[in-house]
């Protein structure tokens, strides 16, 4: 196809020139009529430049050869006849033809200059857009975006950014599963420590692998297809490619990347290693904490101890405390799990007296010094939310009730239909909140001030219980009229009806 | 005198856990047998078959439940998990593969005892025959299909009597809501927990002295319902 082309294309440049030639003898027969010129074969070279300059070689030998025949005509004996004879005529063909080839050639070479001049403009303004864009990073990641587009547009194929091999966001790219085992290596070696190479990947492209940085090797490692080059263009590409990694190299130095890529691996590591801590050392301590909850209660059975009064009692305290101990632990693990973002709820449709019952239940002991109050309503609707995780959120708030208030003070909790809204609700007659408190009230690790002292505590319970229900599209609200004017905390969720009821027939 | 005592074989690898286990076991008239590892337990369970299993999920050599459902290939032996807390989803998937029940660390001892009886209770009656459970004020014959409150009759549709009887059968023991619904309503409605709350609402106003505080059918969050037995109603002599 590409051959019939170029036939073609040859076949109309002669047409053109054989028309030029026309032309000329047109001018040339008025010339030697009128003004009796019988010197005037030069003419003829005007064609063959004009076609070797703008049609190239074949049409300019066309134009030439034609030109001579019509010069041979006009200007060399015997006249008016085609028959070259004269020494004159053959030197004219031979200079004719020279000339065209000669200025065929000036005029191609001269044409591949401008294809490579406009294509180095074109490159060099990328380049220049490229420095501006990455000049204005302000993120690593821009950079990095920056630099796979400019050299993918650069080569006009395939380039994979690839991490450091510990971390960083660049290492999810989703086309690496389609590189060759070989490339795969190849990245392996660089991310081990050699700083470029290429390699072929068995389907006949040759990749070059390399370090973004030449310096530094934790901005990671670029792989180029450079498709089926011949091994002497590598050089020529790679060096391009070196002059765009080294302005982008530069630029993330100046960003401080470097750093700011292994803090946020230092960061994550230091981070798993506190939550691995917490997670051992919570298993560590609530094995304990299981025999000593439990021998406890195997005491105050036995018949020695249960006929003491102050010994039962005494078993009473250490189960308590161990109690209050293990919820501490199940607080410190609840808080790492929301840290890690590992709350994921388990909704179903519960009816939310079973939420406040369960909580109470399972506080029975703790709520013993204090008056408890229920008020329910008994047809609220049922909720769509992790009964557990509401539940602990409840808990949550009945046991900082039960802290806050002195023993003997009357604890009301109640579950009503607001609006769209069940409301889950303890009431306290305690210390209350100020308005600066109510503000602060939830914040991980805050503790009021005028209790700190006083009253134990971590400060993570009410930021937990807010974590389960906003998990649950609910929210906490606390009120109160001032300090020591008791405290009203609320947990709020949202209805809806399910979509499908049970078919109830008479016989249900 | 021991040879009449009921067999517990304890397993759980932390010799503090076992200690205390043994102590209140035995303070309840139990003979324990303790077992350290899975091997060690499976090997018990079939050269001393027990009357009881107290089983803890973390084991040094296999996970409690690969021992427990190698156990139920050809046990019934009533058995309690000794679970951790906030996973709903283990203790599920350990009472549909047969555990009869579970407490969760740290526990006390009378609610495991509690739970350990009413397992050992429903076997007994599940091999005698026994036609009538009475949880508290609660009566429901099976046999007769009859439920009373305090002697007086009450009426239940068939749906709320199947529920309540799945419940009554495993009285003082969990049952699971995926379990309830299968046998009531059928596999279709497998996740349609909300039928479940439904019909336990209205079976609540039927049997419940005040509905909103429940004190016989309890909820057990995220993993099903329980008929609660009333504490002191458990001796292993009952069981016996």
């Amino acid at each position: 196809m590409v051959r019939m082309e170029a036939v073609r294309r040859e076949l109309r440049g002669s047409a053109i020139a054989l028309a030029m030639v026309a032309v000329t003898t047109v001018v040339v027969y008025a010339l030697t009529q009128s003004l009796e010129v019988r010197r005037g074969s030069v003419i003829y070279l005007l064609p063959v430049l004009l076609a070797g300059w703008h049609l190239g070689l074949i049409p300019a030998l066309v134009a030439a050869v034609a030109g001579v025949l019509w010069s041979g005509y006009f200007f060399f004996s015997p006249y008016y006849s085609f028959y070259l004879s004269r020494p004159n005529e053959i030197l004219n063909l031979v200079l004719f033809m020279v000339v065209a080839g000669v200025t065929s050639h000036l005029a191609n070479s001269m044409k591949t200059q401008t294809e490579i001049a406009r294509k180095r403009e074109k490159e060099m303004g990328d380049l220049y857009a490229f420095s501006r864009r990455v000049a204005g990073a302000s993120s690593a990641a821009d950079i990095y975006l920056a630099i796979q587009e400019h050299l993918a547009s650069l080569v006009q194929r395939k380039v994979v950014l690839f991490g450091t091999g510990s971390g960083g966001d660049r290492d999810a790219k989703p086309d690496q599963g389609a590189l060759s085992q070989r490339v795969h290596s190849a990245i392996a070696e660089v991310q081990a420590g050699r700083t470029a190479t290429t390699v072929d990947d068995g389907a006949g492209d040759i990749w070059l692998v390399r370090r973004v940085s030449q310096k530094n090797a934790d901005f990671g490692v670029i792989a180029i297809d450079l498709g089926s080059v011949r091994p002497s263009d590598i050089d020529e590409v790679r060096k391009r490619v070196d002059d765009v990694l080294s302005d982008a190299a530069a630029t993330l130095e100046r960003l401080d990347v470097a750093r700011a890529l292994n803090d946020a691996r230092m960061r994550s590591e230091t981070e798993l290693l506190r939550e691995a801590l917490i997670g051992s050392v919570s298993h560590e301590l609530r094995t304990p904490l299981a025999s000593i909850l439990g021998a406890a209660t195997v005491l105050s059975k036995s018949a020695v101890i249960a006929k003491d009064e102050r010994l039962t009692s005494l078993a009473g305290v250490v189960r308590d405390e161990a109690d209050r101990l293990n919820n501490d632990i199940q607080n410190l693990l609840d808080a790492t799990r929301i840290s890690r973002a590992q709350i994921r709820p388990r909704q179903e449709w519960i009816e939310p007296q079973d939420i406040v019952n369960s909580a109470l239940e399972r506080r029975r002991r703790r709520l013993s010094a204090h008056t408890l109050s229920l008020d329910v309503d008994s047809n609220l609707p049922f909720i769509y939310v992790d009964p557990v995780l509401v539940e602990q959120a409840f808990g949550q708030i009945v046991d900082n009730a039960a802290k806050y208030s002195p023993p003997g003070s009357p604890i009301t909790v109640a579950a009503k239909r607001n609006g769209r809204d069940v409301v889950l609700s303890v009431h306290d007659e305690g210390v209350g909140l100020t308005a600066q408190e109510n503000a602060q009230l939830g914040e991980r690790f805050f503790r009021g001030a005028r209790h700190a002292a006083t009253t134990s505590g971590s400060g993570l319970g009410l930021w937990i219980a807010k974590a389960f229900v906003t998990a649950n599209g609910g929210k906490i609200e606390a009120a109160s009229a001032g300090a020591d004017q008791g405290t009203t905390v609320s947990i709020h969720l949202p209805f809806a009806t399910p979509a499908s009821q049970p078919e109830v027939g008479p016989d249900d | 005198m021991t040879e009449a005592n009921p067999v517990v074989l304890v397993v759980d690898d932390e010799v503090q856990i076992r200690r205390f286990l043994r102590a209140g076991l035995e303070l309840d008239g139990f003979t324990v047998q303790d077992a350290e590892t899975g091997a060690d337990a499976l090997r018990w369970a079939t050269l001393k078959p027990p009357d009881l299993v107290i089983l803890d999920l973390g084991l040094p050599d296999m996970d409690g439940a690969e021992v427990l459902e190698r156990l139920r290939a050809w046990s019934s032996v009533p058995l309690i998990v000794l679970s951790v807390r906030s996973n709903e989803a283990e203790k599920v998937r350990l009472l549909e593969s047969g555990a009869d029940d579970y407490v969760v660390k740290p526990f006390g001892m009378a609610e495991l005892l509690a739970r350990a009886h009413a397992a050992m209770r429903r076997h007994v009656r599940v091999s005698t025959g026994e036609p009538v459970v009475k949880v508290g004020p609660l009566a429901i014959d099976l046999a007769a299909r009859i439920v009373t409150i305090n002697g007086a009759r009450v009426m239940l549709t068939p749906k709320e009597y199947r529920l309540l009887q799945l419940l009554a059968q495993h009285a003082g023991n969990v049952v699971t809501h995926q379990f309830l619904l299968k046998e009531v309503w059928g596999s279709p409605h497998l996740h349609d927990t909300h039928y479940l709350r439904i019909f336990v609402r209205k079976l609540r106003q039927k049997i419940e002295v005040d509905p909103t505080q429940p004190r016989i059918l309890l909820t057990e969050l995220g993993v099903g319902y329980r008929l609660v037995v009333p504490e002191g109603a458990s001796q292993v002599a009952a069981a016996k």
